[in-house]
């Protein structure tokens, strides 16, 4: 059996169903990711974990144990929230230390624990401090070193990092991988940020509408998704529809399919390139470009279909608006995804 | 630093208009004549002769008693009810706005008379003045006290927190009392404050459910107003040096929470 296990959750507010028949694992030790828009119920299915909400129907088993009817305190989980959700009259090291005093964990214990999460999350000297002279980051590291302090048997993060700027985000992204690692904490992390996901994940679950998209290995998610929702969610795929598809590479397609092309894996050429059975090869103009960082994306129109292609800006030679450009794409990129 | 001292000027007017009055009734309660510019004949005989009547030091007694205990046992109310309320029957929060709101639109003359025509008959203790005097401040200062504690509890977030420190093995009422009530306890403390001024301040339902049977410090004052002004000048000066310690004491209560604040 695996260390968490969820079994055919059900969970409603009223009539309105959050959560539509979920059955997902996690393995020991794993960084699993929840991904998905807001409202889709990822949060929901983290808060039933950690036994602030009831399910409506369902069972969840943490190491063999069924913890479903149980309360907060007895399921033993560390859990980081969005808002920080430090304890305002307390300062950093009582904030830790909270956690270990309802365990009635004996003084000095407590300081020579305190005193490892405050070296482990680097907040050395701000002990003393209270949550309100502090960043947001540095709050955000308080509350994770109080959700481990207590070596919980699963840690979850629920969009700890969406309050905090994009360089401390990257920090704290790797801090928890840290953790993750080094401590061995199975972890469940909820985010609607994709890219934070990738970085993280062993696994992600895609959720939408109340239920899991598609599971897997970040890798295979983004290169293999097997909806049109899971290609639109993960990456910045071209979606087009079988007939768009087909006037891109002149050939004839099922209208009613669906295919998602990845921007980047298009071959752009100024001059014809020799044919590959293995490849479409087509003409298209340029329509407009975007600067992303170190990546050029243009928009292209093919037979009156606009889609996207990334390159890599490795010089300052821009396609100009209107010129003519050769593309080539390899077959197994052109993925056909259902359009559920 | 032209607007520092521009700031200063106006607090310092404001001071001079809210201590003038005081200091003259001050002045006045400690000479025996006051017929030129300045007064005559020092003496401290008026408030020698107050602290030596023991109907005024009952009737002061009591005003602060009154002042205290209801304040007391509404803040007590209110917090339960708001832990109830928060912890298990959010729901319940729509009606308990609608009542705490009720004694806004209840004038203090009909609340008195109705006390008094419904309890007066009544066995004790509903029929004790006390008694009917704590719980007619109580309904009075309701809506002041309820809204401060809503407000507290929304401005720190506090299911988030109770949430939190459930997962972390706090009871819930451990939790509410240990980590909510600290955190609004500064809001608490405002609405008690106000409460000691309005309660103190008050003459209508005092003198009503009160009379004859309660006297207090008010109604000292309002039968010592035709005896002697230097007297009833000695008064008001005890009246406000009590209110002073009233205060200074809840404050305190904010005071000691301090040392946790940013």
């Amino acid at each position: 059996m695996s260390y968490i296990q969820f079994q055919n959750i059900h969970k409603s507010f009223g009539s309105n169903e959050v959560l539509k028949d979920i059955t997902l694992s996690v393995e020991r030790g794993q960084l699993v990711t929840l991904l998905g828009p807001s409202g889709c119920g990822k949060s929901t299915l983290l808060r039933c974990l950690a036994g602030l909400e009831e399910v409506t129907s369902g069972k969840i088993f943490l190491d063999g144990e069924n913890i479903t009817n149980k309360s907060p305190k007895e399921r033993k989980i560390g859990m980081v929230f969005q808002q920080y959700s430090l304890f305002p009259n307390l300062s950093v090291y009582e904030n830790i230390a909270f956690g270990l005093k309802m365990k009635k964990v004996p003084k000095e214990e407590i300081e020579q624990r305190v005193k490892e999460m405050v070296e482990m999350v680097d907040l050395g000297g701000k002990e003393r401090e209270y949550p309100g002279q502090l960043s947001g980051g540095q709050q955000q590291r308080v509350a994770l070193a109080r959700s481990i302090a207590t070596e919980p048997r699963v840690l979850l993060l629920d969009e700890p990092l969406s309050a905090i700027d994009a360089k401390l985000r990257k920090e704290l992204q790797k801090r928890i991988r840290e953790i993750n690692k080094t401590l061995g904490i199975t972890t469940v992390f909820v985010t609607h940020d994709q890219d934070e996901a990738m970085i993280l994940s062993d696994i992600i679950h895609l959720f939408h509408d109340g239920r899991i998209e598609q599971s897997g290995k970040p890798t295979e998610l983004y290169t293999a998704p097997k909806t049109k929702f899971a290609a639109s969610f993960i990456g910045s795929y071209n979606i087009l529809s079988g007939a768009d598809f087909g006037k891109i590479i002149g050939q004839e397609r099922n209208a009613k399919k669906s295919f998602a092309i990845r921007p980047e894996t298009f071959a752009v050429s100024l001059s014809p390139l020799s044919h590959n059975e293995n490849s479409y090869q087509f003409e298209a103009t340029v329509d407009s470009h975007i600067l992303h960082g170190n990546v050029l994306r243009y928009t292209l129109c093919a037979n009156e279909v606009a889609f996207h292609v990334d390159v890599l800006f490795r010089s300052f030679q821009l396609f100009e608006n209107g010129q003519k450009l050769y593309l080539t794409i390899e077959k197994k990129n052109c993925l056909e995804v259902s359009t559920l | 630093m032209k607007q520092k001292k521009s700031s200063a000027v106006i607090i310092i007017v404001i001071c001079i208009y809210l201590l003038v009055p005081l200091l003259l009734t001050f002045l006045y309660s400690v000479f025996q004549q006051w017929n030129d510019i300045l007064p005559s004949g020092f003496t401290t005989q008026y408030y020698q002769q107050l602290f030596t009547d023991t109907r005024f030091l009952t009737a002061l007694a009591r005003t602060v008693l009154i002042s205290i205990l209801p304040i007391l046992v509404c803040t007590v109310i209110v917090l339960l009810a708001m832990y109830v309320v928060v912890v298990y029957l959010p729901g319940l929060d729509k009606i308990m706005q609608i009542l705490c709101m009720i004694p806004y639109a209840i004038q203090g003359v009909i609340l008195a008379v109705s006390i008094l025509s419904l309890y007066a008959d009544a066995p004790e203790p509903f029929s004790d003045r006390l008694f009917m005097l704590t719980a007619a401040y109580c309904v009075m200062i309701l809506p002041y006290m309820y809204q401060s504690v809503k407000n507290n509890l929304s401005a720190v977030n506090a299911p988030c927190l109770l949430e939190t420190a459930q997962i972390l093995g706090a009871g819930k009422l451990h939790a509410f009392f240990r980590i909510i009530v600290p955190n609004i306890l500064p809001g608490i403390v405002i609405s008690m404050m106000l409460s000691v001024s309005m309660v103190f301040g008050d003459f209508v339902i005092v003198n009503t459910i009160g009379g004859s049977y309660f006297e207090t410090a008010q109604m000292y004052l309002y039968k010592t107003l035709f005896t002697s002004g230097q007297l009833s000048s000695a008064l008001i000066v005890v009246l406000f040096l009590t209110t002073l310690l009233i205060s200074a004491g809840v404050f305190s209560l904010k005071n000691r929470n301090k040392s946790s604040e940013r």
